[in-house]
């Protein structure tokens, strides 16, 4: 009895020690393979390793992309798929422990934090060698000036999206409305024509989560949602903006509940209008194949003018990499419009290099060719962190007024006060 | 006899002799190596627990009197004390306030809800050891160990305004649609109802442990005495599962305080930030807009509250014992 007690303590403590020891030589064992690439100074030689960080489950697709790449270049690539929802803990993490990758894509709503964390390398001066990488094979949306607030360039163009009107054109056709509505006038009164409140059919529908559509409207209504820095709730483009988006709801042609599914709601008509992106293309077209032919795409209503949302992704390279140059070399392999058509074949994004959209592929497809045409009237949202805070607040706001029936003065009021907190702050 | 007792320690000690403790006590008078075995055995947990548990919360601390953001974690030179400024900010923050008292009306309705809930589950699944009753067992259980995900994925789907199950059930039956977590007051209901049926699986366990452990004898000695089943219950089981009954009162309270998970799975701290409870904010001003100094301010206070409350609730059960 005692034997085989005093055999069973040492089995237990012989266990405890080796999983403690094994975990105190896990991290060392475990050193991130650029470190042994080659020095990235000379523009001969580069590292033979790179880590890409891949947002979203595209990551297999993008090996296949790549694999091109590796063979002409000798460089093999390690691609690791980042979940968006996780992508600002990734970002922090690798910002306060110093290791990251050595290229990374950055959706554009994140662009400021990537920033603020001076997580990437300011690459203006090595762009002479790469001639995808030149600004004018991009839209002026994308310009440097407007991706990098603080100048110098962090990031260049990656996929590019956009949100355009969808409309049901075999509902709109049975209400007598021969075309989807142009101006902000026609969308209203199309939209209250095509309500049915008894029947639950709705003209139009504005997502409770969609930030960046009131900032949209600002710009349709010829104004600024930020001006030197500042962000502006009181001017008389942001006014008209919001009495847009409340009259709609005034109107009582857009749905109040906020679990609204979009792509069920438009698949089923409950929704006859709303202003979405390829995305949703790409569902109607997977749930509903029998739908096709009964709904389409148009620019956005103009008022002043019909800008729209620029969105989608950037790809920069990480501050302290050690294959700077390789990095370099994937970023340019990346923006040739072969390439950028080869993504948009396999994922179904849409390319930033303009040229891309003159391959066929492109330029047959009729949606596409909406998407091309407001991309040519397409901005980003403010790059800053101010914005960040502040998107949430202007949306609140307006669906507390137009949702929850708070008092629409008051509301605005004590936005435009938290605003310029916000604006004061850091 | 011993004066606090485990659940189901007493019906042990009723029919079996007491373990051979003596025995040892003398031992570790001759041997000390026996107590630095326990030590030893102890220390790995307690290693653990310092650094993931008392370590952060020192980080916490120390961070919460800075202005460190997502800059600041880049450039370390840059962080400046800020002393209580994050404090007084958020004494003066409307969204605090509202998400603390949120917080505060969950648990001073929920934690009754769940003891109560709990306990009626755990009586009726003692009334028989039957297959059934097991089967039952393992029903109530099943929302306590289901993925988080899972649960809300369903949820979502059943609260849903256009085609979710219970709408489409209350149009059945012709009463109007409710727009579950679409509208502030009824999004906070369904949030509170799922936490409610996730938390009654553990806790209704552990009071069926509780419950089994009731001496039989004695429940049979008070029907002798006369006394229904109503009095019995009230004077002869719910004093000996008194024990049970707290530990589950404190640590639904302990965690309904960090409310977290119902609310951000199913609607993200809406509509308008009705069912934004403490930790939720705390969350996205730290993890989404990487305000990591607020938050961790923020994370101090409702350390303090916790604390304090769990004290008030040991106080008053060592007055009552």
């Amino acid at each position: 009895m005692m034997h085989s007690r005093r055999a069973a303590t040492a089995l237990v403590a012989t266990l405890i020690l080796t999983t403690t020891a094994a975990c105190a030589a896990g991290p060392a064992a475990s050193t991130t393979p650029a470190g042994s690439a080659s020095e990235a100074s000379s523009a001969a030689t580069y590292g033979k390793a790179l880590t890409v960080w891949v947002m979203g489950d595209s990551a297999t697709k993008f090996e296949q992309l790549i694999a091109p790449f590796e063979t002409q270049s000798g460089i093999d690539v390690t691609v690791e798929a980042i979940p968006w929802d996780s992508v600002n803990d990734r970002l922090t993490s690798a910002v306060a422990s110093g290791k990251g990758p050595d290229v990374t894509q950055i959706g554009l709503s994140q662009l400021a934090s990537f920033l603020k964390g001076d997580a990437l390398a300011d690459v203006s001066a090595d762009l002479a060698a790469y001639p995808n990488l030149a600004e004018s094979n991009f839209p002026s949306a994308v310009a440097s000036t407007a991706l990098n607030p603080s100048g110098g360039v962090y990031s260049v163009p990656w996929i590019a999206d956009t949100r355009v009107l969808f409309y049901r054109s075999d509902l709109l056709s049975a209400a007598g409305i021969a075309a989807p509505p142009k101006t902000w006038d026609e969308l209203r009164a199309d939209a209250k024509k095509l309500t049915d409140k008894a029947a639950k059919h709705y003209g139009y529908y504005i997502p409770q989560w969609d930030a960046p559509l009131p900032v949209t409207y600002t710009w349709q209504a010829g104004g600024e949602i930020m001006a030197d820095g500042k962000i502006d709730v009181t001017s008389d483009a942001f006014t008209k903006a919001a009495d847009h988006y409340l009259g709609l709801y005034a109107d009582g042609s857009v749905p109040t509940a906020s679990d609204f599914d979009q792509t069920t709601g438009f698949i089923s008509g409950s929704v006859a209008m709303l202003v979405s992106g390829p995305y949703l293309a790409k569902a109607v077209a997977e749930q509903a194949p029998e739908l096709d032919g009964k709904w389409s795409v148009a620019t956005v209503p103009t008022d002043v003018s019909g800008t729209s949302l620029y969105a989608g992704s950037n790809l920069g390279v990480w501050k302290n990499t050690t294959n700077k140059v390789g990095a370099l070399m994937l970023l340019n392999y990346l923006a040739d419009p072969a390439t950028q058509v080869a993504w948009y074949t396999s994922n179904g994004d849409l390319p930033a290099a303009t040229k891309a959209y003159q391959d066929a592929k492109l330029s047959a497809d009729p949606l596409v060719q909406v998407y091309a045409e407001q991309l040519k009237d397409a901005r980003l949202l403010p790059v800053s962190t101010k914005w960040d805070a502040a998107s949430s607040e202007i949306l609140n706001a307006l669906n507390k007024i137009a949702v929850s029936g708070a008092d629409k003065g008051a509301t605005l009021k004590a936005l435009a006060d938290k605003v310029a907190t916000i604006n004061a702050g850091n | 006899m011993q004066s606090s007792p485990a659940p189901g320690g007493l019906a042990a000690s009723d029919r079996r002799p007491l373990p051979r403790r003596p025995v040892a006590r003398a031992a570790s008078h001759r041997r000390p190596t026996s107590r630095w075995a326990g030590w030893g055995f102890a220390l790995p947990a307690l290693a653990l627990v310092a650094v993931f548990g008392l370590m952060p919360i020192l980080v916490a601390a120390g961070v919460s009197f800075t202005d460190l953001d997502i800059a600041g974690l880049a450039h370390p030179e840059t962080i400046r004390l800020v002393g209580a400024a994050n404090y007084v900010q958020l004494a003066g923050d409307p969204e605090f306030w509202a998400a603390f008292a949120l917080t505060a009306g969950y648990v001073v309705v929920g934690v009754p809800l769940i003891a109560v809930l709990a306990l009626a589950v755990a009586t009726g699944l003692n009334r028989s050891d039957g297959r059934f009753f097991r089967l039952l067992r393992t029903l109530y259980f099943l929302p306590a160990v289901t993925a988080l995900v899972a649960i809300s994925v369903i949820w979502k789907y059943m609260f849903n305004g256009q085609f979710g199950l219970f709408n489409w059930l209350l149009d059945l039956v012709g009463l109007p649609a409710v727009n579950w977590l679409s509208d502030p007051a009824s999004a906070q209901i369904a949030v509170g109802l799922v936490a409610v049926w996730r938390a009654i699986g553990l806790n209704s366990i552990i009071l069926l442990a509780a419950l089994q452990g009731v001496p039989g004898e004695q429940l049979e000695a008070a029907a002798l005495d006369g006394a229904g089943p109503v009095r019995r219950y009230l004077y002869v089981v719910l004093p000996q599962i008194r024990f049970a009954l707290g530990f589950v009162v404190m640590t639904t309270l302990i965690g309904w305080l960090q409310f977290f998970d119902e609310p951000f799975v199913l609607t993200d701290g809406g509509p308008v930030g009705a069912t934004t409870s403490l930790s939720l904010f705390l969350f996205k001003r730290g993890f989404r807009l990487n305000e990591f100094g607020y938050a961790s301010a923020g994370s101090i206070v409702l350390l303090v509250t916790i604390a304090a409350v769990t004290l008030i609730q040991l106080r008053l059960r060592k007055a009552h014992d």
